[in-house]
């Protein structure tokens, strides 16, 4: 990584994650200035391991939720001068070697916040279910609570600017946060860019009612969407 | 008649027992103004429920003053739910933020 101005921080929350939490940070490591594992309050090795691989963890006391340990991430970015900053999964569901694509539009100055997109041309292999009913719904909630349309509203991969990180603070613990981040995003007039990006399927993730950790769960993240825009 | 006797007694007894909780400081000043208003709200609800029969009838409802009076408390109840749910969930974030900035705490420490 050549080092000019920007600092890049790549955030990663993990929870219970203890088989691929190893082979992400020696992935990912090499092509950062500083990883942050957030540690999820795990009851598994999750913690310990990442702690030998020398890179930065932070631990949650209890589990929390993905949009909490992201937060907590970035708030450490933002007392670590981080200019950019990547949000990735623990899971191995993401390439590292898109990393640099994911933060170009933002070393170029084109955008404040890029997010990936699987639907943009990369292929990836979605489970008929969730590309037919769970996807297209979502957009459609997102639309219609949040006014946002992008073509992948809730992919987790993406990098945001030192500029945008300032604005925005998640409150959602849950999986919420993917649409209070774009909502944000569009609340603050951020320039938004969307970058075509893969994503391989190990497992078929969350469901309607149960996903797993805090908040998981296409109802729950409905209903604590619902609940923020009561709240607020 | 006999009914709403036994309604008073029960609804004395509770208010007997707000005052013992008040007594050995079980409950804040704000809890036990709140409950005995409810209480005494319900005695006088029971006492006048004649009237309320002539004012659900005024209305149009064809039931009687009792069947009111539970409509109402579902409302009510549903109403408390509500808040309570808000109330966790701000219990939540509160609870997140804590653990967050124990976590980048810790982390300072090290360094």
């Amino acid at each position: 990584m050549e080092k000019n101005f920007n600092k890049i921080v790549i955030v990663i929350p993990a929870y219970n994650e203890e088989k691929n939490i190893e082979k992400v940070i020696n992935e990912v490591k090499p092509l950062v200035d500083e990883l942050v594992i957030v540690d999820d309050g795990s009851n598994d090795r999750t913690f310990e391991l990442a702690e030998k691989q020398g890179v930065t963890v932070l631990r949650h006391l209890i589990n929390r939720g993905q949009g909490a340990a992201l937060q907590t991430g970035d708030e450490y970015a933002l007392n670590n001068q981080a200019d950019i900053v990547v949000h990735f999964d623990a899971d191995g569901q993401f390439l590292p070697r898109e990393i640099k694509e994911i933060i170009l539009p933002i070393q170029n100055g084109e955008a404040d916040a890029v997010f990936g997109s699987r639907f943009l041309g990369k292929k990836s292999e979605i489970p008929r279910f969730k590309k037919i009913i769970i996807y297209p719904l979502a957009g459609l909630i997102n639309k219609i609570l949040i006014n946002v349309s992008l073509t992948d509203p809730q992919n987790g991969f993406r990098a945001l600017s030192r500029k945008a990180l300032e604005k925005i603070t998640i409150e959602n613990d849950g999986m919420a946060h993917c649409s209070e981040i774009l909502y944000k995003v569009f609340k603050n007039k951020l320039i938004i860019k969307e970058v075509p990006i893969t994503v391989i399927y190990h497992d078929f993730g969350q469901g309607l009612f149960k996903g797993r950790g805090r908040g998981t769960g296409g109802f729950r993240i409905i209903k604590d969407l619902l609940l923020a825009k009561l709240m607020n | 008649m006999i009914q709403q006797i036994v309604a008073l007694i029960i609804i004395l007894f509770f208010i007997s027992r707000l005052f013992w909780q008040r007594k050995n400081k079980k409950i804040s000043g704000n809890e036990f103004i709140f409950w005995l208003v409810f209480w005494i709200l319900a005695a006088l609800l029971i006492i006048s429920l004649k009237k309320i029969d002539s004012f659900v009838a005024a209305l149009g409802f064809s039931g009687k003053g009792i069947d009111f009076l539970f409509y109402l408390s579902v409302v009510v109840l549903f109403y408390l739910v509500f808040t309570l749910g808000l109330k966790i969930e701000k219990i939540e974030r509160d609870i997140t933020k804590i653990v967050r900035k124990i976590s980048l705490n810790d982390k300072e420490d090290k360094n």
